[in-house]
């Protein structure tokens, strides 16, 4: 009966874990959106206040529950130099958020160019893809359709994988839920491609 | 707010130097700030400063390829105490000011950032000796 009970015990704790890469130019607002979404998926979570945020050179980390899934979220530097270190991270990636700043259309060829240089890498091939539109708070916006119609060329672009194209704010923290919820299911569906690292976390 | 922060890193990367750097400018001075030895006998001793712990500076010298690997090998084995598990990691690709001096992204891969995917940190490069680089590092620990 102990056997049985613990057994249960541990089903009910144990979480299928995958890990999520958040790319985008420096200053997209990668670290922001990962704040809203650990403040919007985690209960009584403090988080630091988000005008606050500085400059990532390095890597954030988050973690949310929803269900029998856990996100791990990688946050990573944007600038230039770093982007080298991306693709050390893309074969434990079970998902790629990639964040826009829809206020900077200066700056969209360079990210265009990071952009198309992480969806033609073999290693995300398979891997589910959000794509967002940021900071449609700001006036002078692009919207998401045209920043859609600037990054996705066309259908063949991005391959096999499932892709999302959302329209968010970060910073207010519209659209993130949506996003985050879509990328779940989709994580799921590629979850034989990619499997969970499934864990057992009875000490958390 | 008090913060506890731990200066480390292999001897003569700098981390006396930076220091003296922090304490010139006005912020830092009433912290306290454990700036310990980097020399290899003194190494184990590291770990009796672990708790309570917020941030950890770790210091590289950025020409010395030849003992980078032991400064990997060092932070990895740090960051697997238990007590360190919450505090911010922050890398300073010193002595940029030479000539030679590895960029931030082979400092980040000779250090082996990438391979650490639990533990939130942030690289900067610094010349204590020209006091580059230090201020934009310092506010992500504030």
């Amino acid at each position: 009966m102990y056997t049985l009970l613990s057994g249960l015990w541990r089903y009910i704790r144990q979480k299928d874990e995958y890990n999520v890469l958040i790319l985008g130019l420096d200053n997209a607002g990668k670290t922001t959106y990962l704040e809203q979404t650990k403040m919007k998926f985690t209960s009584n979570y403090q988080g630091m206040s988000l005008n606050k945020i500085t400059t990532t050179v390095g890597l954030n980390i988050g973690q949310i529950d929803i269900g029998h899934v856990r996100l791990n979220f990688w946050d990573l530097g944007g600038q230039e130099e770093l982007q080298s270190l991306w693709d050390k991270y893309y074969a434990e990636s079970h998902a790629v958020i990639y964040v826009i700043d829809s206020s900077d259309t200066d700056r969209f060829d360079e990210s265009k160019e990071a952009f198309d240089k992480m969806v033609t890498n073999k290693t995300l091939e398979t891997v589910p893809l959000l794509t967002l539109a940021n900071k449609q708070d700001l006036e002078g916006s692009m919207r998401v359709e045209n920043v859609q119609k600037i990054f996705i060329s066309n259908a063949q672009h991005l391959g096999e994988r499932e892709h999302k194209m959302n329209g968010v704010s970060a910073l207010k923290g519209d659209g993130v839920d949506e996003g985050i919820l879509w990328l779940v299911e989709a994580i799921k569906r590629n979850s034989l491609c990619r499997p969970p690292i499934q864990k057992d976390i009875r000490g958390t | 707010m008090e913060r506890r922060i731990l200066i480390l890193g292999l001897d003569g990367a700098g981390k006396t130097t930076i220091l003296y750097r922090l304490q010139v400018g006005e912020v830092v001075t009433t912290i306290p700030i454990w700036d310990l030895g980097g020399q290899t006998s003194i190494r184990p001793y590291w770990r009796c400063y672990f708790s309570n712990t917020d941030a950890i500076i770790y210091v590289v010298d950025s020409m010395d390829r030849d003992r980078i690997g032991i400064s990997k090998s060092e932070l990895i084995a740090m960051l697997e105490e238990d007590e360190l598990k919450n505090a911010v990691l922050v890398i300073f690709a010193n002595k940029q000011d030479l000539d030679g001096a590895m960029s931030v992204t082979e400092v980040a891969n000779a250090l082996g950032l990438t391979e650490i995917k639990r533990h939130k940190h942030q690289i900067f490069k610094t010349s204590a000796l020209k006091g580059t680089g230090l201020d934009d590092a310092m506010k992500c620990i504030y």
